[in-house]
């Protein structure tokens, strides 16, 4: 990542700006502007929203520096051999051209709330009445002893989309006979959380055919996870023998890496191996905290609106933010994006503003169509995002049911991805 | 009597068509000489179908076009029957009363209302057989035969080929038992949206109650099955009229749909997942609430029509069923 970090002019003072309510503020230049900080999950939706239902009455600018977004969400199944590369990769091609929105490609590099401007990388600023922004995940540094991002060539993470996400299966492929690959397991909260252990299943899916004796290791700090009677059964069901799990009582919080020597120390046990997958802990994108508006390693934000509890001219979405119940995933991203779009253009045009809801559901492949899912409903409280209703796929579940939830999550996404680019 | 006429008009084309608008102008006017005619009809309709289903034998990009045939020969029938009734039971007209409609006296309607009367479903099943075969020997036919149907998954029956959305309703866990059934015989797209089964519906509950009760009697465990079950049931099946007249705010239903497209793709696509755009009002209608009551199956869409308001519904179909 070449941010450079002496550009940020993030002014924490401006955090006692009063949460007034809001009114319709038409900018004293012409048209409302908002500005979107990362064309991802969330980004892209609210920029699509805003733009669409706004007809052409609010100027929508989008600050994403890749033109290409490869989605984190089914990366796991393109490891697995379901996808292709491309089959994951949008571009933002139909947002610029058929809704209007101001595509820059560029890096924000800070936010200067006074002014109500957003500085880029490649110079100058750009000036709104809302900002959005939607910047997913940075890592932790030193949550896992022994790596940084300059080691993510010999230990990837794979939990940004893209280049890591092919450099890991490459590494998954040259795996020598019987080799062994680790995971080092995130601590919560962090995104997608089955998306480890889906990743452990297509990873064991891919090995079972090209190199059956090969050995998978999980060193995981969380005593339980997303899913884990449904992946557990699956595992011991397709894969038997291959997957080990380390959870807490047998050290698996206790873990450093040498990216040098390709090992990993449990607990004081070395483990030899031949991929390493480390997902560090997560916090918020960086450019919230450049912007003043963390409080920990999460931007909170009302759930009413998703607007910064710091700030109410700044709408923070998806995996940044801490508003309450909702799990970090695209699907909460999107949602979140629709209820903020709607609130922006309230605030901006005055158009109609219902209460928000939200819901999620996360769809996995344990194997070849055995899919499973889970999900829930939300709605805003004041004090957060609160879960109303939910439910999980069950163990023992027959194979036509599975298949249909894997088919299922197909649709879900292409819909899911029409819905953010168009 | 004459529920499903204006359906099969506009439904049907050919000699059903026929059928269809002469049933609906005259229907009580029905002698032989109409009769003959229907089944003029009905035989010219049977040897387009017998033509077409040889081609189809040779070429399976035909296949499709028998399921249509197999639907129009399946109204025909219908009407004809219908006809039949409607013919051999003229209707009383005002200027020249004739037999008072025997109505059975209140206790008698109340009990079988309770329970359902099995010789009398076994007469409204009469519709239902030029479909569907039940008893000793019965085969699929144009519609998979009935025996056992009670506690068999939907759609998953060996060797008949159902729509795609029976099988996913069958994949999602729907199994026919009184509560399903009811619902399904009450409305049969609101249940499975593009059931091949191309019937307009029992709008009676006493109906649907006597037709069930004969039902199961052809099914391997009858005594599993509570008595008195599908009549209370079905008071729960049905939408109040108030219900179905909320007019629906579509600025609303459209906040609200944006939730719908993050899977339910609005260009209709419906790989995986099914198209709800231009889905008619009040099957939509229906349908959320057959959700929200867990009689459709689909732990996603139970959820989220369980939070969903009448009005949010309504607000919803309103929104889908101007879509373009
Ligand atoms: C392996 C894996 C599997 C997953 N599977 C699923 C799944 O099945 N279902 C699901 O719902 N979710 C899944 N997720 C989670 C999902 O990918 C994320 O939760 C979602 O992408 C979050 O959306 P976001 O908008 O917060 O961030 P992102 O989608 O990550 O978007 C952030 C964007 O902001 C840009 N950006 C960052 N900083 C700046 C800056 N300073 N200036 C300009 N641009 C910037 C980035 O380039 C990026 O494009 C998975 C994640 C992983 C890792």
């Amino acid at each position: 990542m070449k941010l450079n970090r002496r550009v940020f002019v993030g002014t924490g003072m401006a955090a006692a700006t009063s949460l007034s309510a809001p009114s319709v503020q038409a900018a004293s230049h012409g048209k409302p502007k908002v500005v979107v900080v990362g064309g991802g999950a969330g980004g892209a939706t609210a920029a699509r929203y805003i733009a669409k239902d706004s007809a052409g009455e609010i100027d929508v600018t989008l600050i994403e520096p890749s033109r290409s977004y490869y989605t984190c969400f089914f990366s796991n199944l393109y490891i697995g051999g379901f996808r292709d590369l491309d089959s994951i990769a949008h571009s933002y091609g139909t947002l610029a051209s058929d809704y209007g929105i101001n595509v820059v490609h560029d890096w924000a590099t800070g936010v200067d709330r006074d002014a109500k401007t957003v500085a880029l990388a490649g110079g100058g600023s750009v000036p709104y009445d809302r900002l959005i922004l939607s910047p997913g995940i940075d890592f932790v540094e030193g949550s896992v002893p022994g790596w940084d991002v300059s080691a993510q060539n010999a230990m990837p993470h794979a939990y940004k989309g893209g280049s890591q996400t092919e450099l890991l299966k490459a590494q998954i492929m040259a795996m020598p006979e019987g080799g062994t690959y680790v995971m080092v397991a995130p601590p919560n909260p962090y995104r997608c959380p089955p998306g480890p252990y889906e990743r452990v299943s297509m990873v064991a899916h891919v090995l079972k055919a090209n190199n059956p004796t090969a050995k998978i290791i999980i060193a995981d700090p969380k005593a339980n996870f997303s899913k884990q009677g449904l992946f557990e059964e699956g595992w011991q069901k397709h894969y038997p023998g291959m997957i080990t799990r380390i959870g807490p009582d047998f050290g698996g919080e206790n873990v450093s890496v040498d990216p040098a020597a390709m090992t990993v120390d449990i607990d004081g046990e070395v483990v030899n191996a031949d991929v390493v997958n480390v997902i560090p802990a997560q916090k918020a994108g960086l450019i919230c905290e450049a912007a003043g508006l963390t409080d920990g390693n999460w931007a909170p934000v009302s759930g009413h609106t998703m607007q910064s509890r710091m700030d109410e001219n700044i709408h923070i979405l998806g995996d940044s933010t801490n508003q309450g119940d909702m799990p970090k995933s695209g699907f909460s991203a999107n949602s979140q994006a629709k209820v903020a779009a709607m609130a922006v253009r309230g605030a901006l045009t005055g158009s109609r503003v219902f209460p928000a809801k939200f819901s999620n559901t996360c769809w996995s492949l344990i194997d070849t169509d055995d899919g499973v899912k889970v999900g829930a409903t939300y709605e805003a409280t004041d004090e957060k995002i609160a879960k109303v209703d939910g439910f999980v796929s069950q163990t023992g579940e027959d194979a036509a049911l599975r298949k249909a939830t894997y088919e299922e999550s197909i649709g879900w996404y292409q819909g899911i991805t029409s819905d953010m680019f168009g | 009597m004459t529920r499903n006429t204006g359906i099969y008009a506009s439904v049907l084309g050919g000699a059903a068509f026929v059928l269809g608008v002469a049933y609906g102008w005259t229907a009580r006017d029905y002698r032989g000489e109409e009769l003959a005619t229907l089944s003029e009809a009905l035989r010219q309709l049977e040897a387009r179908n017998a033509t077409l289903a040889a081609q189809v034998a040779e070429s399976d990009d035909l296949d499709d076009r028998i399921t249509e045939l197999e639907a129009s020969l399946a109204a025909a029938l219908q009407a004809l029957e219908d006809a039949k009734v409607a013919a051999a039971i003229p209707e009383p007209v005002a200027e020249e009363p004739s037999v008072e409609p025997q109505d059975p006296p209140e206790e008698a309607q109340t009990a079988a209302l309770e329970f359902g009367d099995p010789a009398r479903g076994e007469e409204v099943f009469g519709q239902c057989r030029s479909c569907h075969q039940i008893g000793q020997g019965a085969k699929d036919r144009i519609g998979p035969h009935l025996n056992g149907l009670f506690g068999r998954r939907a759609g998953l029956h060996e060797g008949f080929r159902y729509s795609d959305d029976m099988a996913m309703m069958g994949a999602d866990g729907l199994t026919w038992e009184l509560e399903t059934l009811d619902a399904y015989l009450e409305n049969p797209k609101a249940l499975v949206s593009r059931t091949r089964m191309n019937f307009a519906g029992l709008k009676d509950p006493q109906d649907r109650a006597d037709i069930l009760a004969y039902l199961r009697q052809f099914s391997a465990s009858p005594q599993n099955i509570p008595e008195a079950a599908p009549t209370a049931q079905a008071r729960e099946v049905e939408l109040s009229p108030e219900v179905l007249a909320i007019v629906g705010d579509t600025d609303y239903g459209e906040y609200l749909a944006s939730e719908c497209k993050t899977c339910h793709q609005q260009d209709g696509s419906d790989q995986g997942i099914p198209s709800i755009t231009q889905w008619p009002t009040e099957d939509f209608v229906v349908a959320m609430h057959a959700y929200k009551r867990k009689i459709r199956p689909h732990p996603v869409m139970q959820m989220m029509a369980n939070r969903l308001s009448d009005e949010e519904i309504a607000a919803l179909a309103a929104y889908f069923a101007q879509l373009e």
